[in-house]
């Protein structure tokens, strides 16, 4: 890869020299294969495709410090999407299973340029269902990880090997169930890993690293404390102050892929999680609204098309997995 | 030289401590050795209202302090031996005063503002940024002049403080959640040399002295409250034939269980940061103060119902909130770090918050007052006087670090 070094961290090249670059062409023509898999796969289980908004009122306040960018739309104040939480919601009304491959804008606090995992403009792949379980929808998220990968490893073996990829890594998630651990037991394996994790809070960047680093295949953490999520992550009525949510991670020190939960519903409990998440509700008048009047149950995931691409690529680097790469704080085109 | 008004306050004496320093500590020089001196009992009398004036300080003979001091010296000590350099919220401060809050009251916008940040930065002390600034008076990155915003405020305070010493402190209320301020700081490259060497803080406004239960209030011309109208309430109790309107936020709703999760939240979202939350003189201050201590804010300030430098309504000043003393009461013994502000100005008052439990105090009205005197030394002037009369007092009591004062140093009349 061509890189240069700016503040002591590979950068990517001027976009002539990127796109052109014979990993870069492998990388994408990868994600290519990705996106075919993955649509595929959503469509043979009933999921209907649709387009997630760019622009809006109000978008998504649970990314942790990011800012969210402003657009002024006729002189209002309107947001681009941190994330389509609300309008995949809202999509319920129109069908009971839905996917998007959704743009995100978020400026990252800059100490998120280091971690290797963080772009300031990403895609996901939106997945939402209707009455889903916890349990349900997390299994979702891990076959549709399994068929994606076993795609690529079949239709495209040979630029992953022109990546270096070693694909005996993916043993562990091609033949048995991803591994699962609860917030609070992650907590108390980072302590005796010597790693001071806040048990309030989300599972830091370096902690989350050294989890992922230890595991042989993707593994699922759940349950995540209230205060360290959105106010739209459902909140256990049996275990309160624990929430219906997890993280997947890839091993191998790649980290997060993907983050999911069962949606709150409740029109009272979305308002009092709205304020505990410091959010002032006057500003989500249309969801709140729709709320209100009632919408369904369910739950769904966002899993991060460059990371998940990085993963199988086995990249050192998001940023590689992008044609135009955004790093937080970096101004590239 | 314009004349800030401040009729609640001791205008004069603060002003005159802004203009000529350290001198003001004591009586007019030209009288030495000419007139005899001794407690104003009109004074006295006046102060009765106010609970932390009618404390009084009381000095010991014996001073097992001193004596140590003395041996770890080898000389007698006196009041330049005592060390104020304080941990305040999380910060290492020259000593146990902050700058509070202003906000975007018209008094100070523009150079006042960016003045109080320079000094606060000279001398160490940590200073905290209104939450309305960003809102009212931008952020100041893109384009235009950055003179009195957010960022402009932090690049100057930036520019002037010590090394390893002071803060500066970002606040956020319920509605400003909208204008993002605390992201926006966290995010942004000018903010990172503090971030980095753990001197920024985020300052969760649950309420404040002048107007519990109310949010905040300014008074704009109609262009202006135009321009935030999607944002705030507005108002027009002043006749709809007067251009003049009046800006309202919301309180913010909250219970014990909304400021918890608040307090992790902004754990969870800003962990270079320190979380303070500041509290208004409410009858529970003690339940919400222990809910965020326990949630694990780093500070948790109070603004007694003296305090204030904001448009508030008649009703409110004279008779809604705690004063500041019943509030240091309420709270009583505490597990971590309490700031407090209310009428503050010289080194007694000072003195009698911390014996009572704070750990630094803040400067609202009397900074504003002395920058208005003076803006380029008002603010460093006012502070050194507080400064000499703490050490002194602290002296007095045979203590040689202000953070030994105690409750045992205070006597209330009648207990």
């Amino acid at each position: 890869m061509v890189l240069e070094q700016s503040a002591g961290r590979p950068v990517p090249a001027v976009p002539r020299e990127h796109l052109s670059s014979p990993v870069t062409k492998s990388v994408l023509t990868i994600q290519h294969h990705m996106l075919i898999a993955a649509r595929g796969f959503l469509r043979d289980r009933g999921f209907t495709e649709m387009l997630a908004p760019i622009i809006g009122p109000v978008t998504d306040p649970g990314a942790r410090g990011a800012k969210q960018v402003d657009v002024d739309y006729y002189g209002h104040r309107y947001k681009l999407m941190t994330s389509a939480i609300l309008y995949k919601q809202a999509s319920l009304m129109a069908f009971d299973r839905i996917f998007c491959v959704a743009p995100n804008v978020r400026m990252e606090p800059l100490e998120t340029a280091s971690t290797s995992r963080h772009l300031a403009e990403f895609h996901q792949i939106d997945v939402e269902v209707a009455g889903a379980s916890q349990d349900e929808i997390m299994l979702l998220a891990e076959e549709l990880v399994r068929h994606v990968v076993r795609h690529v490893m079949a239709e495209v073996p040979g630029e992953l090997e022109r990546l270096g990829r070693d694909t005996s890594a993916f043993a562990g998630l091609l033949s048995g169930p991803f591994g699962r651990l609860t917030h609070a037991s992650a907590v108390a394996d980072l302590a005796d890993m010597g790693h001071d994790q806040n048990p309030a809070a989300e599972i830091d960047w370096a902690a989350e690293e050294l989890l992922s680093r230890k595991a042989g295949k993707p593994f699922f953490i759940t349950d995540y404390p209230k205060g360290s999520r959105g106010f739209y992550d459902r909140e256990s009525r049996e275990a309160p102050g624990r929430l219906r949510n997890f993280d997947l991670l890839a091993p191998e020190g790649y980290g997060e892929l993907c983050s999911g939960s069962e949606r709150e519903h409740d029109y009272a409990v979305i308002i009092a999680r709205m304020r505990e998440t410091g959010e002032n509700p006057a500003k989500y008048g249309w969801y709140l609204e729709m709320v209100r009047e009632g919408i369904p149950g369910g739950a769904g995931f966002g899993l991060g098309l460059e990371r998940f691409t990085r993963y199988i690529a086995g990249l050192d680097f998001v940023w590689q997995a992008s044609a135009y790469p955004k790093i937080p704080g970096v101004p590239l085109p | 030289m314009s004349a800030l008004r401040a009729a609640a306050f001791p205008r004069e004496p603060v002003r005159a401590r802004a203009l000529a320093g350290t001198a003001c500590v004591f009586p007019d020089l030209a009288e030495y050795g000419h007139a005899v001196f001794g407690a104003d009992p009109v004074r006295l009398e006046a102060q009765a209202a106010d609970p932390l004036d009618r404390f009084r300080l009381v000095a010991p003979v014996f001073v097992p302090r001193r004596l140590a001091k003395l041996i770890d010296l080898a000389r007698e000590p006196t009041y330049r031996d005592v060390e104020l350099e304080s941990v305040v919220g999380g910060f290492r401060s020259a000593m146990p005063v902050y700058v509070s809050a202003f906000g975007s009251t018209r008094t100070m916008s523009g150079d006042l503002g960016l003045a109080a940040s320079r000094q606060a930065g000279v001398l160490g002390i940590p200073l905290v940024i209104g939450e309305n600034v960003m809102p009212v008076n931008g952020y100041g990155r893109l384009g235009g002049d950055a003179e009195g915003t957010l960022v402009g405020r932090i690049r100057a305070y930036a520019a002037h403080v010590p090394d390893g010493t002071g803060g500066v402190v970002v606040q956020q209320s319920t509605e400003d959640a909208d204008a993002e301020v605390w992201n926006c700081a966290y995010s942004d490259p000018n903010v990172q040399g503090l971030l980095e060497s753990g001197r920024v803080a985020f300052e969760l406004k649950v309420g404040q002295g002048a107007k519990p239960g109310l949010g905040g209030m300014t008074v704009l011309d109609e262009v202006a409250a135009a321009r935030l109208a999607g944002a705030f309430a507005i108002d027009r109790p002043f006749g709809s034939a007067n251009d003049m309107v009046l800006r309202s936020s919301s309180p913010g709703t909250f219970t014990e269980e909304i400021l918890r999760q608040q307090v992790r939240l902004m754990r969870n979202n800003f962990p270079r940061a320190r979380v303070w939350v500041k509290l208004p003189p409410a009858r529970d201050v003690r339940a919400a103060a222990m809910a965020a201590w326990e949630a694990g804010a780093d500070a948790v300030t109070v603004d007694g119902a003296e305090g204030g430098t904001g448009w508030a309504p008649l009703a409110f000043l004279q008779h809604v909130g705690l004063p500041l003393g019943e509030c240091l009461r309420r709270i009583g013994e505490h597990p971590s770090c309490l700031l407090v502000s209310g009428r503050i100005w010289e080194g007694a008052r000072a003195a009698k918050c911390l014996a009572l439990g704070a750990s630094a105090v803040g400067l609202g009205r009397a900074a504003l007052i002395a920058l208005d005197a003076d803006a380029e030394m008002g603010l460093i002037h006012l502070v050194e006087c507080l400064a000499l009369e703490l050490a002194m007092i602290v002296s007095a009591l045979g203590k040689y670090h202000v953070a030994e004062l105690s409750p045992e140093d205070v006597w209330l009349p009648g207990e």
